[in-house]
C-alpha cells in the first residue's frame, strides 16, 4: 500500500469506529429516555395492542383525569397524593413540588415519573392540560385572539364566519 | 380597497417570481443575453409587490380594518399600535406574508450586491430564488389568503392578539428568525446554481460567504430572543425546552454553523467543495422542514401554527420538490466539482472537517429527538416521548471533542503542520487553563464533574482564543474576519459558561411557604414578606413581596400569580433580579390553604451569560461581513461603471 | 458515484411518514370503553330535575352520545351538523352536559344560568338532542373515560359503545368513519326487531 492509501484507511476506519461509537451511544442515551405513554388502565392491564405492562421501576408518562376527591396534601411540605383515573382504573401519583396552575380536580393532567408499585407513580413532573376541549386545529387556530374580550359579533357575522370554517 | 391591492399585488408577485423561475434560468442554459437581463427587473418586480402586499396587511392592522377577517382575529382597537403592527406575524397567514416580503429582500438584496458577478450565475441564482418564492407564494394564496374579508358583515371590534405574544421579544423574534430561516435560502440558490452550471470556484465561495454569515447571525439573535423570552414570560425559569418548534429553528443553526466554516475552506483553500454544497441545502431545508412541522401540525408543542392537512400536503408537497429535487440534483452532479486542494492529516483543514462531523452529528441527535416520536407512532408502537436527558446528554458528550478540537485548531496552519511548531503555545494554553479552573473551583466549590468540563473546555477556547490572538505578529493588521472568528469562539465559550453553571449550579427550591417565612438559598436569605390581592385591568391578582438578603445587599422582588377571569386562565409572573453573575428568581405556585403557598426560589449562576454568548456570536457575525474582501465583492456597482467613475 | 442517492432516498422515506403522520389523527387514541357496555349511571336532566335518567335510556335504539357543554366552542361548531343528522338520517342523539372543570372551581355553577346559555345556543345553532342528561359531578364523564370535549360514543341496541369520537363530527367524519358503522347497526337492529 501507498502512503496516500494508508491515509485514506486510517481516516475511513477512524470515521467508522466514530459513527459506531457514536450510534452506540445515542442508542443507549436513546434506551435510557424514551418514555411511554400509559393511561391508569393500561398500567393495571396492560396496552390494548400489546398488553404489555410497564415494569416497576420504568419511567414512563401517565395521563388521565384527578379524581374528585382524592388530593391528599402534606401538612409540613408540598408533597401532594392524588388519583389519576380512567375509565374507573385508579393509579395513585405522588409528587412533591409546585403543581401547575390549571391543576384541579376532574381535570385532565399528564405526569412524568417512576411507576414504585403496580398502582403507584412518583412524579418528578406534572403538567395540566390546558385546554379540556378538542379543537379541530382550523377552529383552535381562529380561536388563538379570544382573550381579553369575548368577540362581540351579532348571530349572523357567526353564522357567515362559521360557514367560512367548516369547509 | 386597499386589502383588495395587497391580494392583487401577491398575486401579481406570482407571476413575476413564476418568470423568475423560468426565463432568466433558460437564458443562462442558452446564452440567451435577452433573457439574462430580465432578471433583474423581474426580481425589483417581485419585491416592490410583495411589499405594497405587506404595508396593505399592516395598513389594514393600524386602521383596525376588521373586516379583514386575519385582522379581526388577531387584533384589537384597544391594542397599542406597536402590538397592532406585530401582530400582523402574530399569526399563521401574516407570518407566511412576512416570510415572502422577506424573501423577497433578500432576493432583491442578491440582485443589488451582485453586480461583480458573472451574468449567467447571477440570473441562475435569482432564478432559485424566483422558484423557491413560487411554492410560498401559492401556498399563502390558496390556503391562507390574509386578505380574505367578512364582508358583509364585520365585526365591531377584533378578538385581540395572545397576551403571551403582546411582548416586546414577540415582536422581534419572529422577523429575526425569519430574515435567519430565508437567508439560508441565498446559500442554497448559490448551491443549485453551482450544480447546474458544474462551476464552483473560491470566487463562488467568497460571494455565498456574507449571506449566509448574515443569515447565520440573524438566525442567532432569533433563537437567542426566543429563549430569552421563554425564561421570562413562560414562567418557571427555563431557557430551553427541547421543544420541536425550539428544535426546528435549532436545526438550520446548527447546519448552518457548520456551513460558515466549511465556506471558509472552499473560499481560502478550494477544497470540501460537495461538503459545502451538502451543507448549503441542508441549512435552507431544515428551515424549510422546520416550518412544515410547525405549520402543519405534525408534531403537537407548545406554540404550532395548527391547521388542517391540506395545508400539511402542500407544504409536503413543496418540500419533496425543493429538497428532494436539490438532494437530487446533488447525487447526481456533485461529482463534477473535484475539490483540487491536497491536504495532510494535521492540518486545519482536517479539524475544521472534524468539528463539521460533530456538528452534522449534533444535528442527526436533534433530528431523531425531533421526528422519532412521530415515525414511532407511524409503526404502530405507540406513543412516546423522548426526554430531555437524551438531548442534554448527547450534547454534553458531543460538546468535548468539539471543544477541545475549536481551543487549537485556529493555531494550525492550513495544509499540512506540525505539533512542534505549536507545542510551547498550546501548552501555554493548557496550563493557564487548568490554572483558571483550579481558581474558579476554589473560589465556586463547583463540586458536579460535568461542571468542571464545560467550564474547563469552555476557558480552554477562550484562553487559546487568546493565544492564537497573540501569536499573530500585528494585532492591529489583523483582517476583520479574523476578529470575527475571534469574538465567535469567544461567545462560544461565554455560553457555555452559562449554561454549565446555570445548568449544574442553580439552586432551585419549591416550599411551602406562608407570609414572614423565610427560605435560605445558597447564600441567599428569601423572606416572604406579604401577599395581597390586587385588581388589575382585566385580571385580578395576588401579588407577593419578598426581600432577598445576600451577603450585605438587599433586593426586592415581586412575584404574581394573575388569574383572568374572561379567558379563565391563570398566569404566573416570576419575579426576577437579573445580575451579570446570578438571577434571583421567585415564582408563586398554587395558594395551598388561606395562609400558605407553594413558592418556588431559584438562584441561577451566570445565566446571563447564554444571552452574552449570542450576542457575542452575533457582533462576530458583522465583524466578519464587514471585511475588506466582501466589501470589494459586493458592489452595487458594476466593474464598467467603476472604471468610468475613476475616469 | 451514485451512492450519494441515498441522501433524496431517506429524505422520501421521512416524506413517507409526514404523509401519514398528516393524516393521523391526535384526536385518534383508542377509549377502552369500546366494545364495552355503556357504563350504569343514575343522573338528573339538564332542564328538569324531576325526570331522571339511567344507562336504560341510552339502550334500545342506536343512540350518540354527546358529551358537550355551552363553554366549548368546538361544540357550538357541530351542533348544526349534528342537528343535520337528526333532521336526515333520523339519528337519536343524546347530550351529555359537561360543565367546564375550572369553571367549578373559579365560581359556583349556577345552573340557572346554564340552562339559559343552553337555550340560547340550541336555539341558535340547532337542536341535534332527544334529551340532555346533566352530569352534575362530572361521574359519568369520568367513567367514560372523557379527557375533553366534545366526545361522541356510539351505543347499539343492548347498550354496547360501539364507536368513539374524541373531538367534532363533521361532514369527512361522517362520510369517512361514521355512516357506514352506522348503517351497519341500523341493518341489525332492523333484523332484531324482525
Amino acid at each position: 500500500m501507498n502512503p496516500r492509501r494508508k491515509q485514506r484507511l486510517f481516516i475511513a476506519s477512524l470515521l467508522f469506529l466514530g459513527l459506531a461509537a457514536g450510534a452506540a451511544l445515542i442508542l443507549t442515551a436513546l434506551d435510557e429516555n424514551i418514555d411511554f405513554f400509559y393511561s391508569p388502565t393500561e398500567i393495571l392491564h396492560g396496552k390494548k395492542e400489546t398488553g404489555l405492562k410497564p415494569k416497576i421501576g420504568q419511567r414512563l408518562r401517565i395521563g388521565g383525569m384527578v379524581k374528585e376527591g382524592s388530593v391528599v396534601r402534606s401538612e409540613k411540605d408540598l408533597n401532594v397524593t392524588f388519583a389519576l383515573q380512567t375509565n374507573g382504573d385508579v393509579v395513585y401519583v405522588t409528587f412533591d413540588g409546585i403543581l401547575p396552575d390549571l391543576f384541579r380536580e376532574g381535570q385532565g393532567i399528564v405526569a412524568q415519573g417512576h411507576l414504585r408499585s403496580p398502582n403507584k407513580v412518583e412524579a418528578f413532573e406534572v403538567l395540566a392540560k390546558h385546554d379540556e376541549e378538542y379543537m379541530p386545529p382550523e377552529i383552535a387556530e381562529a380561536m388563538k385572539g379570544i382573550k381579553h374580550e369575548k368577540p362581540q359579533y351579532t348571530a349572523e357575522q357567526l353564522e357567515t364566519l362559521e360557514q367560512k370554517k367548516s369547509y | 380597497m386597499l386589502p383588495e391591492i395587497g391580494h392583487f399585488a401577491l398575486i401579481l408577485s406570482l407571476f413575476f417570481t413564476v418568470a423568475l423561475a423560468i426565463f432568466p434560468m433558460w437564458g443562462a442554459q442558452k446564452n440567451i443575453p435577452a433573457l439574462i437581463a430580465l432578471a433583474r427587473p423581474l426580481v425589483w418586480g417581485y419585491f416592490v409587490l410583495a411589499s405594497i402586499s405587506l404595508f396593505c396587511l399592516s395598513w389594514a392592522f393600524y386602521h383596525n380594518d376588521f373586516s379583514v377577517v386575519y385582522v379581526a382575529k388577531n387584533s384589537n382597537s384597544m391594542l397599542p399600535w406597536y402590538y397592532r403592527l406585530s401582530a400582523v406575524w402574530g399569526a399563521h397567514e401574516g407570518s407566511l406574508l412576512l416570510w415572502i416580503w422577506i424573501l423577497a429582500l433578500w432576493t432583491a438584496g442578491v440582485a443589488l450586491f451582485s453586480r461583480k458577478l458573472k451574468k449567467s450565475d447571477v440570473a441562475r441564482v435569482l432564478a432559485v430564488l424566483g422558484f423557491v418564492s413560487i411554492g410560498f407564494l401559492l401556498f399563502t394564496l390558496i390556503t391562507s389568503n390574509p386578505f380574505e374579508r367578512t364582508l358583509p358583515y364585520f365585526p365591531i371590534d377584533g378578538r385581540d392578539l395572545n397576551p403571551l405574544l403582546q411582548d416586546f421579544g414577540l415582536i422581534i423574534h419572529p422577523p429575526m428568525l425569519y430574515m435567519g430561516y430565508v437567508g439560508f435560502s441565498v446559500a442554497f440558490a448559490f448551491a443549485i446554481s453551482a450544480l447546474i452550471s458544474g462551476r464552483m470556484d473560491s470566487s463562488w465561495a467568497r460571494w455565498a460567504r456574507p449571506w449566509t454569515l448574515l443569515a447565520w447571525g440573524f438566525l442567532t439573535a432569533g433563537i437567542a430572543l426566543g429563549s430569552w423570552w421563554a425564561y421570562y414570560e413562560l414562567g418557571w425559569g427555563g431557557w430551553w425546552f427541547w421543544d420541536p418548534v425550539e428544535n426546528a429553528s435549532f436545526m438550520p443553526w446548527l447546519a448552518g454553523t457548520a456551513l460558515i466554516h466549511s465556506l471558509a475552506v472552499t473560499e481560502k483553500r478550494n477544497a470540501f467543495k460537495s461538503w459545502t454544497l451538502l451543507l448549503a441545502i441542508s441549512a435552507f431545508s431544515l428551515s424549510l422542514l422546520g416550518t412544515f412541522l410547525v405549520r402543519s401540525g405534525i408534531l403537537v408543542s407548545v406554540h404550532a401554527f395548527a391547521s388542517e392537512p391540506e395545508r400539511g400536503i402542500f407544504i409536503l408537497g413543496y418540500l419533496i420538490v425543493v429538497i428532494g429535487g436539490a438532494l437530487t440534483l446533488y447525487a447526481l452532479r456533485a461529482n463534477t466539482l473535484v475539490s483540487s486542494h491536497r491536504y495532510k492529516l494535521f492540518s486545519r483543514e482536517v479539524l475544521l472537517f472534524c468539528n463539521n462531523v460533530l456538528l452534522v452529528v449534533a444535528l442527526a441527535v436533534v433530528l431523531l429527538g425531533t421526528l422519532l416520536p412521530l415515525v414511532h407512532k407511524e409503526l404502530g408502537l405507540g406513543s412516546i416521548s423522548i426526554g430531555e436527558p437524551f438531548f442534554n446528554k448527547l450534547f454534553s458528550y458531543l460538546y468535548i471533542p468539539f471543544a477541545l478540537i475549536l481551543a487549537f485548531a485556529p493555531l494550525i496552519r492550513w495544509k499540512q503542520d506540525k505539533i512542534q511548531r505549536v507545542k510551547k503555545d498550546i501548552l501555554l494554553g493548557a496550563v493557564a487553563t487548568v490554572f483558571t479552573l483550579a481558581l474558579c473551583y476554589f473560589t465556586y466549590s463547583i463540586d458536579n464533574p460535568w461542571t468542571l468540563v464545560g467550564v474547563g473546555l469552555a476557558l480552554w477556547v477562550a484562553i487559546m482564543t487568546f493565544v492564537e490572538l497573540k501569536s499573530n505578529k500585528q494585532i492591529a493588521k489583523l483582517p476583520m474576519s479574523h476578529w470575527g472568528m475571534v469574538f465567535g469562539h469567544l461567545g462560544f465559550a461565554v455560553m457555555v459558561i452559562g449554561i454549565a453553571m446555570t445548568t449544574f449550579g442553580s439552586v432551585e427550591r419549591d416550599v411551602r411557604m406562608k407570609a414572614g417565612d423565610q427560605v435560605e438559598l445558597s447564600g441567599f436569605t428569601f423572606t416572604f414578606e406579604s401577599i395581597e390581592q390586587v385588581q388589575g385591568p382585566n385580571y385580578s391578582s395576588h401579588l407577593a413581596d419578598f426581600t432577598v438578603q445576600g451577603g450585605d445587599k438587599t433586593y426586592e422582588l415581586h412575584a404574581e400569580k394573575r388569574f383572568y377571569p374572561v379567558q379563565k386562565s391563570v398566569m404566573t409572573e416570576a419575579g426576577i433580579d437579573d445580575g451579570l453573575m446570578r438571577d434571583l428568581y421567585v415564582a408563586l405556585g398554587e395558594q395551598i390553604d388561606d395562609d400558605y403557598w407553594g413558592v418556588r426560589v431559584y438562584v441561577k449562576p451566570y445565566v446571563r451569560w447564554i444571552w452574552l454568548g449570542s450576542i457575542f456570536m452575533c457582533i462576530a457575525a458583522v465583524f466578519c461581513i464587514a471585511d475588506r474582501r466582501y466589501r470589494h465583492v459586493l458592489s452595487w456597482r458594476s466593474s464598467a461603471d467603476k472604471a468610468t467613475s475613476q475616469a | 458515484m451514485k451512492f450519494k442517492l441515498i441522501i433524496p432516498g431517506i429524505f422520501l422515506v421521512f416524506c413517507g411518514f409526514f404523509y401519514s403522520g398528516l393524516f393521523s389523527d391526535p384526536m385518534n387514541i383508542e377509549n377502552v370503553q369500546v366494545e364495552r357496555q355503556f357504563p350504569s349511571f343514575k343522573l338528573k336532566d339538564l332542564m328538569d330535575d324531576s325526570i331522571e335518567y339511567t344507562a336504560a335510556d341510552v339502550k334500545g335504539q342506536v343512540t350518540l352520545v354527546n358529551v358537550w357543554g355551552v363553554w366549548c366552542v368546538t361544540c357550538r361548531i357541530e351542533l348544526p351538523f349534528l342537528t343535520q343528522l337528526r333532521q336526515v338520517q333520523g339519528m337519536r342523539i343524546v347530550g351529555v352536559y359537561y360543565d367546564n372543570a375550572a369553571d367549578a372551581v373559579f365560581g359556583d355553577v349556577d345552573i340557572n344560568q346554564t340552562r339559559k346559555e343552553v337555550v340560547q345556543m340550541l336555539g341558535q345553532y340547532g337542536d341535534p338532542f332527544v334529551f340532555n342528561i346533566y352530569d352534575a359531578k362530572r361521574d359519568l364523564s369520568l367513567d367514560l373515560g372523557i379527557t375533553g370535549a366534545p366526545e361522541h360514543f356510539l351505543v347499539d341496541v343492548d347498550g354496547t359503545i360501539v364507536w368513539h369520537r374524541r373531538g367534532d363530527i363533521n361532514p369527512r367524519i361522517w362520510q369517512d368513519e361514521l355512516a357506514p358503522i352506522y348503517q351497519g347497526l341500523l341493518s341489525k337492529q332492523a333484523k332484531g326487531a324482525n
